[in-house]
């Protein structure tokens, strides 16, 4: 669904094109995350003295993106994690505020699980948020969702989502925002179960952001219900986590 | 590129700028940016759609949970909801919406509530878009646009929120940028708002060619 300039292999390569400019403007502009492809949402600061319904060049009909110049501004980079429960955090809390035998919306479902870098070599953090019940889906076996949520990295920051959950198949949620390193990210993110409620696979179509770093980038190990992080990065050994991940 | 001014000096002149010169040093062949005081990028595009929110009392909508256990309506109480959409010219059913209204305070010189909203609007095969901000019942509102999937990936703006009837229509009108052009088909000349409005019977039984593709359930 998202387009996406780099190569589509399942390892996750970084764009091909990442040109040496954003780190020659990093010498010489300034300080605010100059590496950065230009913020879009800066652009439409200042445009917006012009009138909103004059009609634009082509470029925004053909992508999302507002600048002309294409390169920086289309990077999609991709970036795949693991959601694991592994049953000891308390989660999740089905509250069954509706009050009836089946799900109803009034259910409400707080959770929080950890997650783990794509390659499964190290520990990230955790997930943390809120499932709203929206209705039962009898002919599916499962049931629709809203979900809000974030995924936090540790020191690298946090990247937030809301979408659909659905318990009977993938979905897309929006990236709405994020923090450190995902500050002013934009874009959506893949939802793929392969064991509900406990192993979910995400991946991540992010823009707006600098290269992220090699760490959260290695090869995804392919999505199976069998997956399993290695036991270092269970254990949370050192060289198996990134910095300070969240707990 | 290494004859770039001094980011000092450009400061001053909003980051725009410096940025904007960026660009044309990356790209000099890219858009007729002659110089940091032309700011050629071309305004960015704002489209406006339109829908319309119902409530048809079919979705056991809304679940009004007074978790606050007070009498009058408190922090605490929590309100999920869904209702369907359709499009502005009440056509089309395209979907539904879906969250959670998260009951702030009330206002009792408006006879009214203000709620803190965090919902989807789900258009079928075309993807969502996510809102939060505030919901007063008393007063039409905005809220922001934090983002959506498929056709409305990568979005931003805000959207503006009539009640028509309370709580059971809604009349919204998106100022969406970042994204492609819209379908035709979620453009039509929107009716205008009243109380009084239906969909077409057509798009309320959801016959074919009067619903979205796959429009959401």
């Amino acid at each position: 669904m998202a387009a996406f300039s780099s190569s589509t292999s399942s390892s996750l390569l970084k764009p091909a094109f990442i040109s040496s400019s954003p780190k020659l403007s990093a010498q010489s502009i300034l300080p605010f995350r100059v590496s950065n492809p230009l913020p879009r949402r800066g652009l439409n600061m200042i445009t917006t003295s012009a009138t909103t319904t004059t009609v634009t060049t082509s470029f925004s009909c053909k992508s999302q993106s507002s600048p002309p110049d294409s390169q920086t501004r289309d990077q999609v980079q991709q970036l795949c994690v693991y959601e694991i429960n592994e049953r000891d955090r308390g989660s999740p809390a089905y509250l069954r505020l509706s009050q009836k035998s089946v799900n109803s919306l009034g259910d409400l479902v707080p959770f929080s699980n950890k997650i783990y870098t794509g390659d499964l070599q190290k520990r990230v953090g955790i997930t943390a948020g809120l499932c709203v019940l929206i209705q039962n889906v009898p002919e599916k076996k499962g049931d629709r969702y809203e979900a809000t949520f974030s995924f936090y990295f540790g020191d690298y920051g946090h990247i937030c989502v809301q979408g659909q959950y659905l318990t009977y198949e993938d979905t897309y949620l929006a990236v709405t925002g994020g923090s450190g390193i995902f500050e002013g990210v934009y874009g959506q993110v893949k939802l793929q179960q392969l064991i509900f409620p406990f192993k979910l696979f995400y991946t991540f179509y992010l823009k707006g952001i600098p290269d992220l770093p090699e760490e959260l980038l290695g090869a995804a190990v392919a999505p199976s219900p069998a997956v399993e992080p290695t036991a270092a990065a269970k254990a949370c050994e050192p060289g198996a986590t990134i910095l300070n991940y969240t707990q | 590129m290494s004859t770039h001014p001094s980011p000092i000096s450009i400061i001053p002149c909003t980051i725009y700028f410096t940025i904007t010169k960026q660009i044309s040093l990356l790209s000099p062949s890219s858009n007729s940016m002659a110089s940091p005081s032309s700011i050629s990028v071309a305004p960015v595009k704002v489209q406006e759609l339109s829908v319309y929110e119902m409530n048809e009392r079919d979705r056991s909508s809304p679940a009004f949970l007074k978790l606050s256990q007070k009498s009058t309506n408190s922090l605490g109480d929590l309100v999920p909801f869904t209702n369907k959409i359709y499009t502005g010219d009440l056509q089309k059913r395209i979907g539904i919406t879906a969250g959670l209204c998260i009951l702030i305070q009330n206002v009792p010189e408006k006879k009214g509530d203000r709620y803190e909203a965090v919902y989807s609007f789900y258009f079928g095969d075309y993807g969502h878009i996510t809102v939060q901000g505030q919901y007063l019942t008393y007063a039409d509102t905005y809220l922001a646009v934090t983002g959506g999937t498929g056709i409305f990936e990568g979005v931003s703006g805000q959207v503006k929120l009539q009640q028509l009837i309370f709580p059971f229509k809604l009349f919204y009108t998106f100022y969406l940028k970042g994204i492609p052009d819209l379908p035709q088909e979620l453009l039509g000349q929107a009716v205008a708002p009243s109380p009084t409005v239906e969909p077409t019977a057509a798009a309320k039984a959801c016959e074919p060619g009067s619903t979205i593709a796959n429009y959401t359930q």
